[in-house]
C-alpha cells in the first residue's frame, strides 16, 4: 500500500523485510527502541 | 470431443463424478465414480432400444420441451455413444433386452470408483444458466417468457422443433418478439456481475438467426448497456442494428399478460428518448440471464481446497497478472470455472492452463521455495490455531503436535504470527535473524 499510494519516507529510515505485518513481534521492536531507534514505522 | 476421445493416452470418464481427491502436485490421487449406465461398453449407440422403451418423461437437454424414454443417449453428439438407463424412470420391463441386438443391456450393473493417479488437475467445470425467481419479469408464470436457452434449443436443427421458432402457448409462430438483457445480473439483488457480454452477444446473434428465417419478424432487444467488447463484436452489433433489430435502453416496469391471446404487455421507456412510459405488446419475451456457477461445483472446490471469489466462481492466483493458475500448485482453472466468459476467452485460457500445466509437468522435479514454516515440536501446544489459520491448508495438527506440508506452504508467516507458544517459526526469517539485521542497521546510532 505504502509504495502504491507513493508515500514518501525520510532518508533516515532504515527498512527491514518481514513476510507480513502480523509477524512484528513487540520484541522486535522493543530491541530496536532499545539500541537506538528513534521510531518505528509499518508499512504493510 | 470425439478427437479426444480417439487421442491414445487420453482416458476419458464420462457420466462420473470426481469423488475425492488427495495428495499434492504431481502426485494427486483421484477417486472417480463412474455411474452405472446400465448399458455395458459393447453398445454401438443404434437406438433400437429407445423405440420399445415405454417409459417417457422429461429431456433435460431440450430443456423439457420434448421427451426422452428411460434408456436414452443424453444427446445426439454425446461422446462416447453410449445409451444409459434412468434408473428413476425405468419401470423394469426388460423390453430393451429383448431389442438390443449385441446384448449391451446390464441390469445388475453397480456404480464403480476408479483410483487414479495424476500430477496436475484442470478445472474445467463450466456454468450454468441461471434461474431467475418463479414470477420474476414473468418467468415461469406466463408460458410465453422462455429463458435464452430454451430459445437456443428451439433454434437448433436437431433441437424439439427442428429449428422452428414456436410460442409455448399456442405452438404458433410468434411475429414480435422482444429479449430482456440482465436478467439477474448487474443486480444487487440477485448477480452483481455482469456476465461479460456474452448474454448481449447472444442476444444479437440469435436475434440476426430469427431475422434470417423469418425476416418479417419485429424483434426489439431492451437492454441496460450493450456490452459488445471483443474482436469484430461491436461490427456484428451495428449489422444487427442495420438488419432492423431495435434496441431500447431501458429497465421493465411491469409485465402482464393478455389472458386471451397470452401476448405479453409491457410498461417500459426508452431513457434515451422523451416519449416516456409506452406499453408495448410482445408475443414472445426470451430472458437473457446470467451464467452462474455450475451446480454442485461447491463440492468440487471443497475437495480442492479452492477459494472462491464473492460472485461464487472459483478464485484464481491473481485476478489481473495470473487468471490461470490457483493458490494450490498443480491445479489450474479454465473457462467460466474462474468467471463469466465467452468461448473465444475460455479457448485462450483453456490453452494457458494446459501450458502453465506442461511447463510444471514436463520437469522430473518440483522446485519449492525454502521459505516454508516449520514447527518445534516440543513447544507446540495442539492448540490448532495454526491449523484454523493456515490459508493453504498446509498444517495439520498429529498427535505429536502441528506438522508442515512442506509442498502446500507458501512461507506467508500467518501460523506464527498465530502461534501463542511461539513454536512456528519461518526459515530464514527467525526472530535473531531479525534481531541481528535491527542491530546492524542501528550501530552506527
Amino acid at each position: 500500500m505504502a509504495g502504491t499510494i507513493r508515500a514518501q519516507y525520510p532518508a533516515t529510515l532504515r527498512p527491514v523485510r518481514i513476510n507480513c505485518s502480523g509477524r512484528v513481534t513487540p520484541s522486535l521492536m522493543m530491541r530496536a527502541i532499545g539500541k537506538g531507534a528513534d521510531g518505528i514505522v509499518i508499512g504493510a | 470431443m470425439l478427437q479426444a476421445a480417439r487421442t491414445p493416452g487420453l482416458n476419458l470418464y464420462t457420466y462420473s463424478q470426481v469423488e475425492e481427491v488427495t495428495g499434492f502436485v504431481g502426485n494427486f490421487t483421484v477417486k472417480i465414480r463412474k455411474r452405472a449406465r446400465y448399458v455395458t461398453n459393447d453398445c454401438n449407440g443404434c437406438g433400437a432400444c429407445f423405440e420399445v422403451c415405454p417409459a417417457f418423461g422429461y429431456n433435460e437437454f431440450n430443456e423439457g420441451m420434448d421427451s426422452r424414454r428411460a434408456i436414452y443417449v443424453s444427446f445426439a453428439q454425446a461422446v462416447p455413444s453410449l445409451a444409459q438407463i434412468d434408473m428413476e424412470r425405468c419401470i423394469k420391463c426388460e423390453l430393451c433386452k429383448g431389442a438390443c441386438e449385441v446384448d449391451a443391456i446390464d441390469f445388475d450393473q453397480q456404480d464403480e470408483i476408479v483410483e487414479i493417479n495424476v500430477g496436475s488437475i484442470v478445472v474445467a467445470t463450466g456454468w450454468d444458466e441461471f434461474e431467475p425467481p418463479i414470477g420474476y419479469l414473468g418467468y415461469n408464470k406466463y408460458p410465453n417468457i422462455i429463458t435464452q436457452l430454451k430459445l437456443e434449443r428451439m433454434l437448433a436443427p436437431n433441437g424439439p422443433t427442428i429449428g422452428h421458432l414456436v410460442r409455448p402457448s399456442d405452438g404458433k409462430e410468434p411475429k414480435i418478439i422482444l429479449f430482456i438483457q440482465c436478467v439477474g445480473s448487474r443486480d444487487l439483488n440477485m448477480n452483481t456481475y455482469c456476465s461479460s457480454g456474452v448474454c448481449c452477444m447472444i442476444s444479437i446473434k440469435n436475434s440476426k438467426l430469427i431475422k434470417q428465417h423469418y425476416p418479417e419478424a419485429d424483434i426489439t432487444v431492451a437492454y441496460m448497456d450493450m456490452r459488445a467488447a471483443g474482436k469484430d463484436y461491436e461490427e456484428y452489433f451495428t449489422l444487427s442494428r442495420k438488419e432492423g433489430i431495435k434496441y431500447i435502453r431501458t429497465n421493465i416496469s411491469r409485465i402482464k399478460e393478455d389472458p386471451i391471446t397470452h401476448n405479453l404487455k409491457i410498461v417500459m421507456q426508452n431513457t434515451l428518448g422523451s416519449s416516456g412510459l409506452k406499453e408495448l405488446e410482445y408475443e414472445l419475451v426470451v430472458l437473457s440471464a446470467s451464467m452462474v456457477p455450475a451446480t454442485d461445483v461447491k463440492k468440487i472446490g471443497k475437495m480442492l481446497k479452492l477459494e472462491n471469489s464473492q460472485d461464487g466462481f472459483f478464485k484464481e492466483f491473481h485476478a489481473r497478472l495470473n487468471p490461470i493458475d490457483t493458490k494450490i500448485p498443480g491445479i489450474v482453472l479454465a473457462g467460466v470455472s474462474q468467471g463469466p466468459k465467452s468461448i473465444v476467452e475460455t479457448i485462450a485460457q483453456g490453452r494457458a492452463a494446459a501450458s502453465s500445466l506442461a511447463r510444471l509437468m514436463s520437469k522430473d522435479k518440483y522446485r519449492i521455495l525454502l521459505i516454508r514454516a516449520s514447527v518445534d515440536k516440543d513447544r507446540c501446544a495442539k492448540c490448532g490455531l495454526c491449523e484454523l489459520n493456515c490459508p493453504y491448508d498446509a498444517i495439520n495438527l498429529t498427535d505429536d503436535g502441528a506438522e508442515v506440508n512442506e509442498i502446500y506452504c507458501r512461507g506467508c508467516g500467518s501460523c506464527l504470527a498465530n502461534c501463542p507458544s511461539e513454536a512456528i517459526t519461518l526459515r530464514y526469517y527467525r526472530e535473531p535473524q531479525y534481531e541481528k539485521q535491527i542491530d546492524a542497521i542501528l550501530e552506527e546510532v
